[in-house]
This record gives structure tokens, C-alpha cells and sequence, in this order.
């Protein structure tokens, strides 16, 4: 039995629903994030799991016993708003105390574990200060000591790094993710961003229009998207999604990619994927991410299924740890990820390689992995 | 064109026309400002001077051999209709009614504010909008409503009287005073709490939720503290009304001990015992608008700006 368990939630607004029915699960000392565009309901799912929202239909389960009908407090759940969400009359120390204070825990009990906490977070000299007199990254590590120190069941943050600036983002993030290696609390983690996601998920649940996309984790969601959505919206450069046909090489099966005044190019498919051969000439979406489309020297060498085909370059974008390339494939610009030294010129034809067993198809009417 | 050709005799022409600018708006202040503080400046120079000088002398004329006599006289030996003790009475009474029915009409307004904010239920804008309207009701008109009210609310204390033989101060006229002030201010403080708390952030309320305060508790320990400024408004705009108020004074309270200072002074210059005197008059008049001056001046000095700072992302 999963420690977080959500099944079959539902959230209506009148006749809008928001949230069409969540399932979701996750072991202890997990740390799952939603993830998602902006309005996809992902916030209001964690608000419903803090108790800050109600739900219409379904259960939340925390460690086995239903929550949903509880108040905020009685949760056992600490949570990190985006905002940071301090309360400006008190000092830091009045802050991280304030829910043990609320919940009448001995002063003396409250001075240790608010000490126990700033060694933790580092934040042992910010103690009286007001929370005006911190910085944004200041903030961000009160906010986290308000929820760590009361050791909670859960943990729910909130986008808490969207406030900061770049830089700050990428060492806040190495700083969740060590105290969460360190802890082992279990989290449950809102973004919109798939970088955050990627890199911080045990699980990662992609959620559109209140409905979650795909449910893994973040291997599993990056390498074997379920639907265009997911993935499309993972990735950065986002996968190169090309218009395409199959067609039939032998006894196997082919994919055939036009390009504008040129042959179109046509890749034979040896580990094609059962329900690809339902699609015989018909159109198909192929689905490459740009480190599997490279030159020839960078490709994976033991490679099982690398097709290799001259295409015609149009722009090159040096990015000084990668060289880009933008060719166009099926009337779309689709991008391949080159080494940094690639010796490269726009306008050119150039071999590309493809890396064929990490390529996915859909299909183009309902947008669904074809498998 | 002019800026090409002669950009020093531009700049020039261009200083010179602000100058008369700002003396135009300055000397426009000034003479307002003039115009409010004469009525002022006569009260106190005539306070200060004996008949004497009063009945001879000039009106605007600083007092020759000032005397605080007539003060000591105004608050401590005047006539308010037949009795001859000054107004300090009337002074207490007052603050009496105005401490209270200032701050709960404040707190609940602050109350009604945090929950038409924070704690909507259905149909909380009808509520704002009908909470609204009391402050557009002309007080005239709820005279004769609101005696009858008081009226009852005395016939039920007596009866508390006769059963219990404590009445809880109803049918008592300060109590009765502080009551309609009470109910005729919530409008008001109403609308300025719910304006500020309209722009106060929901999270710290949810944040206060999660970490298990009550909804007395988060209004205690998290609203209250942060509404430094508006609470300062509200207050210094009770007070004054409060303070100044005549109509529900002499209709609800205008007769014997219990009058508030406006009515008791209305009473001091109407009594006539021979001569009018002009100087207690203006020394009860300045004691009267004393306690608004110093709320301002007191309060004012809290009325601190970027108390929010920190709060959320910043």
C-alpha cells in the first residue's frame, strides 16, 4: 500500500470541473511532482491534498487513513507557498515556531527544534529578524524551515522556486533535493517547469486540463510519453515531432519523411512497434528528441537501430556545451543536438543520424503512442 | 522652433514660468490655509483675554495681560443649563462613550472585513453591498426608528432590573450612545477593512491554516498586527465623528448628566447669566475639540506606511 494515495478525485466549480478524476499514488519518502502548463489544475490538486480547497468526489489516503474531511492542521502536512507566505509581525524564529506555538508545544521544545532546524538550513543568524530584512533566497529557506520543523507526514510545496532568479533557482533546487536525500520526507511538488521536474521527481505526474497525462517516473516519462502532450511538453529542446508515413520495406516496415524539393527520406524500421503495422500507409506523428538526432561520430556507438540520412541544414545554434542544427523533415523545423565541435555550416547537407530505438510514434487522430 | 534658435532664452522663460506657477499655487494655500486658521486664531486669543479687554478691545488683537482664568472657569465653575460645575462632567461622559464605541466599531469592522475577504460565503457581496448602504443612510431618518429601539431596550433592562437587580447598563444613555454609534459606524469600518484586507495576501491566511491556528487566531495573531495602518484610519475617522457628533447627542442624550461635551457645550453658550462670556466660551470650545486634535497628532505618528513589506515576494 502506497503512502499517498489519491483515487478518483474530483473538483467541481458549479458546472466547471478542474480536477476529472486524479489517481495518483506514492511510496514513502517519495517525491512526486506535478507538473504542468498553467491553469492544468495542478495547484488545486495540491491544495486539496492541504485540506485548502475541498473535493467533490474521490478520496486522499495518507498512510492509510482518509484525510479528505480533515482540517488543514489535523493533516499532519506542512506546505511552502510560492509566495513564501511569511507573517511579516513576526521574526524568523516567531515564524517557524508559530505552528508548534498553535499546536501548544512547550517553549522550551520549540527553542530546540527551531535551533535544530536554522543548523539545518543554515539560517541560525536570521533568527530575529523580520522577514522584510531577508533576501528572496532567505526567505525561501524560512519558508522551508517553517514547514521541516514541524516533521510532518507530507510536505506540499508550492512552485517554491518561481520567485527567485536564475541562478538562485539551480542551487535551491540542489538544496531541496539534498534535504530530501538527507530527510527521507515524502513531497509532493508543483511546477511548470520540466527542468525542475526532471531533475527532482522520484514520480512525476504531467497533468492537462485537470486530467493527469502520464503517470511514472521521470525516465519513464521522458523516454516512453504516453501522448504528443507529454511529449512535447518534457524535454528542453522539446522533442521534434515530424509529420510522417509509414510504409513497407520488405516484410518489415519503413518511415517515409518528406522534405521540401528534396527525395523524401525513408528509414527502415527493424524493432517497429507491433501496432505501427495497422498504420501502413497511412500518416503517422514521429517522435525523435534532438540527442537522438546527431551526427554520425557523436551517435551512440553500440546502437542498435542507428539509420543514417544526409539532411539539408538551415541554421546552426553553437550553445557552447552542444551545437544545434535545424533542418526541416515533413515541413517542420526539427532539431539535432550535434556535439560541441561539430564542424557545421548552414546550408549545407550534412549525414544525420538517427537513433531509431529511441524514436515514438503517434498517432495523429487521437494523439495516443502508437505501441 | 524657439529651442533651435535660442535654447538659453527657452530655459530662462521656462524657469521663470514655473516660478510664477508656484507662487500662484502657494499663495492660493497660503490664503485658504488663512481662511481655515482665523476662526482658530480668534477662539484662542479670546480665551486667553479677560472681558475687559474683550468688550473694548479688537477681535484679532493678541491679549494684552493673558489669563488662563477663563479655562480653569470653563471646565470647572461654568453653567450647562442649571447646574454650575463646568464642563469636565461632560468631558468625562465623552470619552466615556467615544472609547468605546470607537474601538467596537473598529474591531468589527475589522471582523466583518477579515470574513467578506478571507472566509467568503455565498452571497458575501450582497452582504458588502447592503453593509454599504449604511453609510449613505441620512442619520436624520433613523432618529424616530432607533428611539423606538432604545426605548425597548430600556423597558427590557428594567425588567432585568426588577428580575435580576442588575440592569447591564441597558436603558443607561451612554450605553445606549455607544450602541448607535456603533451600529451607524460598522458601515464605514466595514468598507475600510475589507478594501485593505482585499489586498492582504490569502496565503498568509492558508500558511496560518496549515500551521493550525484557529479563525480567531489568524484573526488575532495574523490580520490584527498587520493592519497597523488602516487601523489608524479607522480610528482617527471614528473618533473625530464620534467625538463631534451633536444630532444622536441631544436626541438620545441631551438632557441632565449624561449629556456628551458637543451638547453640554451648545448648553454653555446658550445659558445666559447677564453678561455673555465670550472667553469660557472659547476655552470650552477649544477643550471640546482638544481630544481630535490629539488623535490626529498621536496617531498619526503610527500611520507608517510599508508595514506589509516582506510578507510575500518582494
Amino acid at each position: 500500500m502506497a503512502f499517498l494515495e489519491i483515487d478518483g478525485l474530483k473538483k467541481r466549480f458549479g458546472n466547471v470541473e478542474i480536477l476529472k478524476g486524479i489517481d495518483v499514488e506514492l511510496e514513502k519518502g517519495g517525491f512526486l511532482v506535478l507538473v504542468g502548463p498553467s491553469g492544468c489544475g495542478k495547484s488545486t490538486l495540491l491544495n486539496t491534498i492541504a485540506g485548502l480547497e475541498t473535493i467533490t468526489e474521490g478520496q486522499i489516503r495518507v498512510d492509510g487513513r482518509a484525510i479528505n474531511d480533515l482540517h488543514p492542521s489535523k493533516r499532519d502536512i506542512a506546505m511552502v507557498f510560492q509566495s513564501y507566505a511569511l507573517y511579516p509581525n513576526m521574526t524568523v524564529a516567531g515564524n517557524i515556531a508559530f505552528g508548534m506555538e498553535m499546536r501548544g508545544v512547550p517553549a522550551a521544545e520549540r527553542q530546540a527544534a527551531i535551533d535544530k532546524v536554522a543548523k539545518i538550513l543554515q539560517i541560525g543568524h536570521l533568527l530575529n529578524r523580520k522577514p522584510s530584512q531577508l533576501s528572496g533566497g532567505q526567505r525561501q529557506r524560512v519558508a522551508m524551515g517553517r514547514a521541516l520543523v514541524r516533521d510532518p507526514k507530507l510536505f506540499l510545496f508550492d512552485e517554491p522556486l518561481s520567485n527567485l532568479d536564475a541562478k538562485l533557482r539551480v542551487d535551491m533546487r540542489i538544496e531541496i533535493k539534498r534535504l530530501h536525500a538527507t530527510t527521507g520526507t515524502t513531497i509532493v511538488y508543483v511546477t511548470h517547469d520540466q527542468i525542475e521536474a526532471m531533475t527532482l521527481a522520484t514520480k512525476i505526474a504531467v497533468m492537462r486540463d485537470g486530467e493527469v497525462q502520464q503517470f511514472g517516473t521521470p525516465a519513464e516519462v521522458y523516454n516512453n510519453p504516453t501522448n504528443v502532450f507529454v511529449a512535447d511538453f518534457m524535454g528542453s529542446p522539446a522533442m521534434n515531432l515530424i509529420p510522417a508515413k509509414i510504409g513497407a520495406n520488405g516484410s518489415g516496415l519503413s518511415v517515409v519523411l518528406d522534405r521540401e524539393a528534396r527525395q523524401p527520406i525513408t528509414l527502415s524500421l527493424p524493432g517497429a512497434p507491433t501496432g505501427l503495422a495497422a498504420f501502413k500507409d497511412k500518416p503517422v506523428i514521429f517522435g525523435v528528441r534532438p540527442e537522438a538526432l546527431t551526427d554520425p561520430e557523436g551517435a551512440e556507438r553500440n546502437g542498435s537501430e542507428i539509420a543514417t540520412a544526409d539532411c539539408h541544414i538551415e541554421v546552426v545554434e553553437p550553445a557552447g556545451s552542444d551545437t544545434f542544427a535545424v533542418t526541416n523533415l515533413g515541413g517542420k523545423g526539427v532539431v539535432a543536438r550535434l556535439r560541441a565541435d561539430a564542424r557545421i555550416q548552414p546550408g549545407t547537407s550534412t549525414p544525420l543520424a538517427f537513433n531509431l530505438s529511441k524514436a515514438v510514434f503517434f498517432d495523429p487522430a487521437t494523439e495516443k503512442r502508437i505501441l | 522652433m524657439s529651442a533651435v534658435t535660442s535654447p538659453a532664452r527657452q530655459a530662462s522663460s521656462g524657469v521663470s514660468a514655473r516660478t510664477i506657477n508656484r507662487i500662484v499655487i502657494y499663495g492660493l494655500l497660503a490664503l485658504f490655509a488663512l481662511f481655515y486658521l482665523m476662526p482658530l486664531f480668534v477662539m484662542l486669543v479670546t480665551s486667553f483675554k479677560t472681558m475687559d479687554e474683550i468688550q473694548n478691545g479688537n477681535m484679532l488683537a493678541l491679549p494684552q495681560s493673558p489669563t488662563i482664568a477663563p479655562w480653569f472657569k470653563a471646565w470647572g465653575e461654568t453653567c450647562v443649563g442649571l447646574t454650575c460645575a463646568g464642563i469636565k462632567g461632560y468631558f468625562w461622559n465623552s470619552i466615556k462613550m467615544v472609547v468605546p464605541a470607537v474601538l467596537i466599531s473598529t474591531l468589527l469592522g475589522a471582523l466583518n472585513g477579515y470574513v467578506l475577504t478571507k472566509w467568503r460565503f455565498r452571497g458575501h457581496t450582497l452582504v458588502f453591498a447592503m453593509m454599504l448602504f449604511a453609510c449613505f443612510i441620512p442619520f436624520q431618518s433613523v432618529l424616530l426608528p432607533m428611539a423606538t429601539i432604545l426605548g425597548s431596550i430600556g423597558r427590557f433592562g428594567a425588567s432585568l432590573q426588577n428580575a435580576t437587580g442588575f440592569n447591564f447598563g441597558l436603558g443607561n444613555s451612554t450605553v445606549n450612545l455607544v450602541f448607535v454609534h456603533v451600529v451607524y459606524g460598522l458601515g464605514f469600518t466595514t468598507l475600510f477593512f475589507r478594501n485593505y484586507y482585499e489586498a492582504f495576501p490569502t496565503e498568509l491566511v492558508k500558511a496560518a491554516q496549515v500551521d493550525g491556528a484557529s479563525f480567531f487566531q489568524i484573526f488575532r495573531r495574523i490580520m490584527l498586527p498587520n493592519s497597523m495602518p488602516i487601523f489608524v484610519v479607522t480610528v482617527i475617522y471614528q473618533f473625530t465623528n464620534i467625538w463631534n457628533d451633536f444630532l444622536f447627542a441631544s436626541a438620545y442624550a441631551g438632557t441632565g448628566d449624561v449629556m456628551p461635551m458637543t451638547v453640554a457645550l451648545n448648553n454653555v453658550v446658550n445659558t445666559s447669566t447677564g453678561v455673555v462670556e465670550y472667553n469660557v466660551n472659547m476655552a470650552a470650545a477649544m477643550i471640546a475639540a482638544l481630544p481630535t486634535l490629539i488623535v490626529y497628532v498621536v496617531a498619526g505618528r503610527y500611520f507608517v506606511r510599508g508595514l506589509m513589506a516582506g510578507a510575500v515576494k518582494g
